[in-house]
C-alpha cells in the first residue's frame, strides 16, 4: 500500500503540474507576442519600439452595452492588429479590419478612419460569434452548443455537409447589418433588400408574418426567426420543408441558390427586436393590422391585374406565362368559377375547398373583389384541339403526364387527384358519374366544372381519351344494387346519435375521430379517405351514393363493403344522418367568413 | 523548570526563546515516537481523536469495506473545496450566470479544471454514497446497535441527492434548465402538497429567477451545512457504535471461573458508557490507528484526489447552449441519478416519481426494523441473510436498468431508440 | 526512528524493507507537498483576476486634431484630465490622491470638492490634505492615428507626449 500511495502522490504531482503549465502560455499569448514584435520592426521612432518593448501580452476586451444585452468581446485578444493599418497584407489573427466606404470609412488626411469604432461597437453585434471566448473553437463559435457562430465564416460540426459550403461568404453579415440599418433600400444590405422582395414575390407572406411584414397565419411566425434558428436551420427549412416536420404541406418553392441566400440572409435578420427603432415603434408594429401588405413602391394596384401580379398569386398559380407549380392554372377561371366562390374563396379558401392549403389573405375588401372581376374576365378558352392536347392543357397539372394523379401539383391537392391508371377504381363507376365529375366539377375539391369549357360531346370524348390512354380497360357492366334513393331513416336525434356511436367504433380508424379525413391510418392511404365534413361534397352526393359506398365499399380505395362486417342498412342511414348532421354545421356563416 | 523559582528572563533571553516558545504553546509535546506516546496523541489531539485509538483489524481490510465511506468523504471535502472557490466567480443571476460559467471556462485561471473537479466529484460521490449503501447492507452492518447510523446514512444519501440536483441548476444553459424543470415537476406530482412544494422550492410557477436563487442558497450554504452535521453524526455514531461492523469471532473465551474481569480505568474513561478499549482483557485483533489507520486514510484520499485529477484533466464538464425557455431540448432529460424516476415516471407520473421512490426510501428507512436477525453481520453475502440481500440487490439492479434504459435507450419524444 | 517495545509496527530482521518503506514515504511526502506548493501557486493564480468588468484602462481619446493648443477637458468616465500645450499633450488623473474624489478643473489648476485638495495645473500640490501629486498617464499615438490613454502605466510628471 505504501508503494501504491506513493505512486498516487506522483499522479497528483503530475496532473497538477500538467495543469499548472496548460493554463499558461495560453495560443492568444503567442500572437500578442508576434504582434509586438512586428510592430517593432515596423515602427518609425526609438519611443515607440521601447513601448511596445514594455507591453507584455493580456487579455483585451470591449465591453459594449449601447445593443441590448450586456456584450464583452475579446476578440481582440487574438486579433490584435485589428486597427492597426500597418497590417493589411498580414495573415489572420493579425491582420488589419478591412476599411471601405460602403461601411461608412472615410479616407482623409492620408489614413482611414474608422466610422463603427471598436470601442463603440465591439465585435459581436456585427460578426456574431462568443465575444467572451479565448480559443478559436469557442470564440467562432464552432462549438455546436453555441447560438450564434461567426456569420458567413464558422459552420458547426452538426450542419448538414451539403449546405455547409453554401453557408458560408461575408454577405451573410448583411444580416447584422438589418439591425440597425432598417431601410428598405439600404445600399449595404443588397441581399436583405431581395430577400424582402422575395418574401413579397415569392408570397412567403400569404402563411408566415413577420410584425409590420405581414399577417399570414398558416406557418410559423417568422418576426423572430433569425434570433431562433441558425442560418442552416434557416437553410433546410426553405428548400426541404419538410425536413424537420414530416407533416408541413409548405411547398417546395422553385428558387435558385442565390434566391434562398437572400432568404436566408433576410430572414436572419428579423431578430424581433431593431436596434433602430424605438419601443413605440415596436409596439406599433405588433398591435397594427397591416392592411397593405406589399412595400410601397411597388407598381400601382389599379387593376385586377395589376394586383394579381403585386400580389404575387402566381408564385404557386399558373397564369399565362408565370407558373409557381404548386397551385391550379387560372388561365380560364372566368369558364370555371363564378364570382360568389371566387370571392367565397379569396375570403377564407377553406371555405370551399376544405382541405386547401391556400392562406386567407388580408387583404382590403375592394382587393378581392378586383381580384373576382379580373378572374372573373378570362373567359377566353382554349383552342379547339384534339383530346390529347385538351387534356395536356386542362388536366394534366393535377392528374399527371401519365394519368396517374402525380401531376405537377397533386402533391398540393386534398382531395388527391384521381389516378386514372387505377383500373380497379375506374371500371366499376358508372359513365355518367364521370361525365357528370367533368362537366360540373366535385363540388368541395379542386376538380373544377369544365362544362362551359367542354361540351357535351367533348367531355365524352375527353372521357374516352382518359380511359383508353390510362385505364386501358373498359368500364363494367354495372349490377343494380337495391339501394335506397333516399334515407329512409328519419334524421332524429336517436338516429343521429346511433348513427354517432357506429360512426366513433368502426370509422375513425381512416376518417378520424373528427370525421375529417385526419385518422391514424390516413396517411398510408392512396386515395385518402375522404373528408366527411366537407359540407359542399357531401351535400353533392345522393343518399343512395352514400348507402351504395358504404354498404358495398368503393373499389379501388381502401373503404371496405361494411355490409360484410355486419353493418345493417338501418345502421347506415344512421350513420348518414349523423355525417350530414356534421356538415350543416361546418356551413355556419361564420366559418366561411374567417 | 518551575516557574516558582525562575526569574522573569528578560529582554535577549525572550528573543532567543521566542521561537521554540510559540512552538511549545502549539504543539505541546515532541512527534511521538512509541506507541504509548502516538495513542496518547491520538487520544488528546483535536484533529485525530476523532479515531480511536486502536481499531480492529477488519476495519482496515480494503475488500471488506472498499472504502467507500472514506472516498465519498473525501470527494465531499473536494466538493466543498472547489465549490468554494468558484463561488468566488460564480454570480447567480439568470443573466449573468451563463456568462460567468464562460468566464469560468475560458478567462479564469484554472477555471476550467476547478469546475471539471467540482462536476465529477459531484457525480462521483452520488455514485460512490450509493456504492456505500449497498456495501453497508450487503455486510449487515446496519443491524442492531448500527440501526439509527444506517437512518442517518439514508438521510444523507438524500441530502447528496439533493445538493447534486440543487448544483445542477446553477450554469443555467439548457441541460441545466430542463433537467431541472422535469425534475421539479416529479415533485409537484405528490398528493394534496405536491403542488405547494414545488411552488416553495421554484419561489415560483416556473423555473426562473427565484428558483435559481434558492437553489443557489441551498447549494452552497444550507445542504453543505445539514450535510457537515449528518456526517458529523454518522461518524460519532461510528465510535458509539464500537466501530465499524465485523464478523463475529467464535465465541468470546469464558474467563476463567473465579476471575473477575478487571477495568482498568483512565480517567474519564471510567465514566464512558458502552464499548471502549479494554486494555488486555479480551483477546486483541485490534491495531493502532496512528499509523495503520491514519496511512489507510491518507492512501485512499491521495487515490481518491488522483483519480478526480486525471478525470478532470481528460474530460470537460458540459456546457450547452445558454437557456431558452422556450425551446425544449428533444429529448430532455433529468440528471442520471434521476433518470431511473424518469424512465418510470412515462409509465405513471403519481407512482414513478412519488409512489415507488416513496416506497422504496420508507424500506430503507425501515430496513434494520424489520430485520432484526443478527447473524451474518460482517462478512459480504452472508448465506443467513441471503433473502434481505437478494430483495436488495433485485430493487438495485431494477433501478439501474431504468437509469441505463433512460439514458440509452430513450430518444426524441421518449420513444424507444437503439443506441448503437 | 526510535522503536520501543510495545510497537505494533513489526520490526523487520533486516533494515531493507525498512529503507524500502523510507524511501516510499518520502517520495509520497514529496510528492504530496510538492502538489501542495502547485496549489497553493495555482490558487494564487486563480484569485487573480484576468478580466474586470469596469472600463478598459487603456482607451482611445480621438484624434490630435480634436484637442486644439490650449484645450484643457476633463473626462469624467475616464478620470482623465486632457491638456494640450502648443504640440504636446498630457494626460493628468482627476482622481484626488487623498481619499478618491473626483477632482475638478478650476482657474488654477485642479480643486477637489471633497476635503479641498489644491493642485496647480500641472497636479502638484498646492494645499489641502493630498499627499501625492496627480500621477500622469501615459499617452501614446496609436497606428491608426487615435491618441491612447493608458491609465495602467504611470509617467513623470512632466512628460508630454510631443505630436
Amino acid at each position: 500500500m505504501r508503494l501504491a500511495l506513493a505512486i498516487a502522490a506522483f499522479v497528483v504531482l503530475i496532473v497538477h503540474g500538467v495543469v499548472f503549465y496548460d493554463q499558461f502560455f495560453h495560443r492568444w499569448e503567442r500572437h500578442q507576442t508576434a504582434y509586438f514584435e512586428q510592430a517593432r520592426s515596423l515602427s518609425k521612432n526609438e519611443r515607440e519600439r521601447a513601448e511596445l518593448e514594455a507591453r507584455a501580452p493580456r487579455i483585451e476586451q470591449v465591453i459594449v452595452t449601447s445593443f441590448g444585452d450586456t456584450r464583452v468581446d475579446r476578440c481582440t485578444t487574438c486579433h490584435l492588429a485589428a486597427d492597426d493599418p500597418r497590417f493589411t497584407n498580414h495573415g489572420e489573427p493579425l491582420k488589419t479590419h478591412p476599411y471601405s466606404t460602403a461601411m461608412g470609412d472615410v479616407f482623409r488626411d492620408g489614413r482611414w478612419e474608422r466610422r463603427h469604432k471598436f470601442a463603440d461597437f465591439g465585435c459581436t453585434v456585427c460578426h456574431d460569434g462568443q465575444g467572451r471566448g479565448l480559443e478559436t473553437k469557442y470564440s467562432h463559435g464552432e462549438d455546436e452548443f453555441w447560438p450564434d457562430p461567426l456569420a458567413g465564416y464558422a459552420t458547426q460540426a452538426n450542419w448538414r455537409k451539403d449546405f455547409a459550403p453554401k453557408l458560408k461568404g461575408v454577405e451573410y453579415m448583411e444580416s447584422n447589418c438589418a439591425q440597425c440599418h432598417t431601410a428598405t433600400d439600404f445600399a449595404g444590405t443588397p441581399n436583405v433588400n431581395r430577400g424582402r422582395k422575395l418574401f413579397y414575390a415569392m408570397n412567403c407572406y400569404g402563411c408566415h408574418k413577420i410584425d409590420g411584414m405581414s399577417e399570414g397565419t398558416l406557418g410559423p411566425d417568422l418576426t423572430e426567426a433569425g434570433k431562433k434558428f441558425k442560418i442552416d436551420y434557416l437553410w433546410e427549412s426553405i428548400v426541404e420543408p419538410r425536413a424537420n416536420l414530416a407533416t408541413s404541406f409548405m411547398p417546395k418553392f422553385d428558387l435558385s441558390e442565390g434566391d434562398v441566400r437572400s432568404l436566408v440572409i433576410f430572414l436572419k435578420s428579423r431578430r424581433g427586436v431593431n436596434f433602430a427603432e424605438t419601443s413605440l415603434d415596436r409596439y406599433k408594429a405588433h398591435v397594427e393590422n397591416v392592411a397593405v401588405v406589399i412595400p410601397p413602391g411597388t407598381a400601382g394596384e389599379k387593376a385586377g391585374e395589376q394586383l394579381l401580379a403585386d400580389r404575387a398569386c402566381t408564385a404557386c398559380h399558373k397564369l399565362r406565362d408565370k407558373d409557381g407549380g404548386i397551385a391550379p392554372d387560372l388561365s380560364y377561371e372566368g369558364l370555371i368559377r363564378d364570382s360568389d366562390w371566387l370571392m367565397d374563396h379569396f375570403q377564407n379558401p377553406r371555405s370551399r375547398i376544405p382541405d386547401s392549403i391556400m392562406p386567407a389573405f388580408r387583404f382590403p375588401g375592394d382587393d378581392f373583389q378586383r381580384l373576382s372581376a379580373y378572374l372573373g374576365s378570362l373567359k377566353t378558352p382554349p383552342a379547339p384541339a384534339s383530346a390529347q392536347t385538351t387534356y395536356q392543357a386542362l388536366c394534366m397539372r393535377c392528374h399527371g403526364e401519365k394519368g396517374d394523379g402525380n401531376g405537377k401539383v397533386a402533391w398540393y391537392i386534398d382531395p388527391s387527384p384521381r389516378d386514372f391508371t387505377k383500373a380497379a377504381f375506374m371500371t366499376p363507376k358508372p359513365r355518367e358519374r364521370f361525365v357528370t365529375s367533368i362537366k360540373n366539377g366535385v363540388a368541395g375539391t379542386s376538380m373544377p366544372p369544365w362544362g362551359r369549357m367542354l361540351k357535351d360531346e367533348q367531355a365524352g370524348a375527353m372521357l374516352d381519351y382518359v380511359l383508353q390512354t390510362f385505364t386501358k380497360e373498359p368500364l363494367k357492366e354495372l349490377k343494380p344494387r337495391n339501394l335506397p334513393e333516399k334515407n329512409p331513416a328519419a334524421g332524429s336525434k336517436e338516429s343521429i346519435a346511433h348513427g354517432e356511436q357506429v360512426f366513433l367504433e368502426r370509422c375513425t380508424g381512416c376518417h378520424g375521430r373528427k370525421a375529417d379525413g385526419k385518422g391514424p391510418n390516413s396517411l398510408d392511404i392512396l386515395p385518402h379517405p375522404r373528408n366527411l365534413r366537407n359540407s359542399w361534397f357531401v351535400e353533392s352526393v345522393t343518399d343512395r351514393r352514400l348507402f351504395e359506398s358504404i354498404l358495398y365499399g368503393v373499389q379501388g380505395t381502401a373503404m371496405p363493403s361494411w355490409m360484410d362486417y355486419g353493418l345493417t342498412q338501418q345502421d347506415v342511414g344512421d350513420i348518414i344522418n349523423f355525417i350530414r348532421s356534421t356538415s350543416k354545421k361546418t356551413r355556419s356563416p361564420q366559418y366561411a367568413r374567417n | 523548570m518551575s516557574d516558582a523559582t525562575k526569574e522573569t528572563p528578560g529582554g535577549l533571553a525572550v528573543l532567543r526563546e521566542l521561537p521554540s516558545n510559540v512552538w511549545n504553546s502549539i504543539f505541546r509535546g515532541p512527534l511521538p515516537s512509541t506507541d504509548l506516546e502516538r495513542s496518547s496523541t491520538s487520544f488528546t489531539n483535536f484533529f485525530l481523536h476523532i479515531h480511536p485509538v486502536k481499531v480492529n483489524r477488519n476495519t482496515l481490510r480494503p475488500a471488506y469495506t472498499l472504502g467507500l465511506g472514506l472516498i465519498s468523504l473525501f470527494l465531499f471535502l473536494i466538493l466543498a473545496v472547489t465549490g468554494v472557490l468558484l463561488m468566488f466567480y460564480y454570480v447567480p443571476s439568470t443573466t449573468q450566470a451563463y456568462d460567468r460559467m464562460l468566464d469560468l471556462r475560458g478567462t479564469v485561471a484554472f477555471g476550467i479544471f476547478l469546475r471539471n473537479m467540482h462536476r465529477w466529484s459531484a457525480h462521483g460521490m452520488v455514485a460512490m454514497v450509493f456504492l456505500h449503501m449497498c456495501r453497508v447492507f450487503l455486510t449487515g452492518a446496519y443491524k442492531k446497535p448500527r440501526e439509527f447510523n444506517w437512518v442517518v446514512g439514508v438521510v444523507l444519501l438524500l441530502a447528496t441527492l439533493f445538493l447534486s440536483f440543487t448544483g445542477y441548476l446553477l450554469p443555467w444553459d439548457q441541460l441545466a434548465f430542463w433537467a431541472i424543470t422535469v425534475g421539479t415537476s416529479i415533485a409537484g406530482y405528490a398528493p394534496l402538497i405536491g403542488k405547494q412544494m414545488q411552488f416553495v422550492l421554484l419561489g415560483d410557477t416556473t423555473v426562473g429567477q427565484e428558483a435559481l436563487l434558492r437553489f443557489y442558497v441551498l447549494h452552497v450554504a444550507v445542504l453543505p451545512a445539514v450535510l457537515g452535521l449528518l456526517i458529523a453524526v454518522h461518524f460519532w455514531r461510528i465510535r458509539k457504535d464500537g466501530g465499524l461492523s465485523r464478523p463475529e469471532k467464535a465465541a468470546d473465551p469464558a474467563p476463567a471461573t473465579g476471575v473477575v474481569k478487571m477495568r482498568k480505568v483512565y480517567g474519564l474513561q471510567g465514566f464512558v458508557r458502552g464499548p471502549f478499549t479494554k486494555v488486555g482483557n479480551v483477546p486483541d485483533d485490534s491495531v493502532y490507528s496512528w499509523p495503520n489507520l491514519l496511512l489507510s486514510e491518507l492512501f485512499v484520499f491521495v487515490l481518491t484526489v488522483s483519480v478526480i485529477l486525471v478525470v478532470s484533466l481528460m474530460f470537460n464538464a458540459p456546457l450547452e447552449q445558454p437557456v431558452n425557455v422556450m425551446h425544449p431540448p428533444n429529448p430532455a432529460k433529468a440528471p442520471w441519478y434521476f433518470l431511473g424516476l424518469q424512465e418510470m415516471v412515462s409509465y405513471s407520473a403519481f407512482w414513478g416519481g412519488i409512489g415507488i421512490p416513496g416506497i422504496m426510501v420508507a424500506l430503507l428507512l425501515a430496513t434494520p426494523y424489520i430485520d432484526r436477525g443478527t447473524k451474518g453481520v460482517g462478512r459480504w453475502f452472508a448465506k443467513e441473510r441471503l433473502m434481505a440481500n437478494t430483495i436488495f440487490l433485485t430493487l438495485v439492479t431494477l433501478n439501474i436498468i431504468f437509469i441505463v434504459i433512460g439514458t440509452f435507450f430513450r430518444g426524441p419524444n421518449w420513444t424507444f431508440v437503439s443506441p448503437f | 526512528m526510535a522503536v520501543a517495545k510495545e510497537s505494533h509496527w513489526t520490526q523487520p530482521a533486516n533494515d531493507a524493507p525498512m529503507a524500502r518503506r523510507r524511501l516510499l514515504a518520502w517520495l509520497s511526502s514529496v510528492g504530496l507537498f510538492g502538489s501542495v506548493v502547485l496549489a497553493a501557486a495555482s490558487n494564487w493564480f486563480f484569485f487573480k483576476p484576468r478580466v474586470t468588468y469596469g472600463p478598459n484602462a487603456r482607451f482611445a481619446i480621438g484624434k490630435p486634431e480634436d484637442f486644439p493648443p490650449g484645450t484643457r477637458i476633463s473626462r469624467d468616465v475616464e478620470r482623465v484630465c486632457i491638456a494640450r500645450d502648443g504640440n504636446k499633450l498630457a494626460a493628468i488623473s482627476t482622481t484626488c490622491t487623498h481619499l478618491g474624489c473626483i477632482v475638478g478643473i478650476s482657474d488654477t489648476g485642479f480643486a477637489c470638492p471633497c476635503h479641498g485638495s489644491r493642485y496647480d495645473q500641472d497636479g502638484n500640490v498646492t494645499g489641502g490634505p493630498a499627499p501625492k501629486p496627480l500621477p500622469w498617464f501615459q499617452v501614446t499615438l496609436a497606428p491608426n492615428g487615435e491618441l491612447v490613454v493608458d491609465k495602467n502605466s504611470q509617467v513623470e510628471p512632466g512628460t508630454y507626449f510631443t505630436l
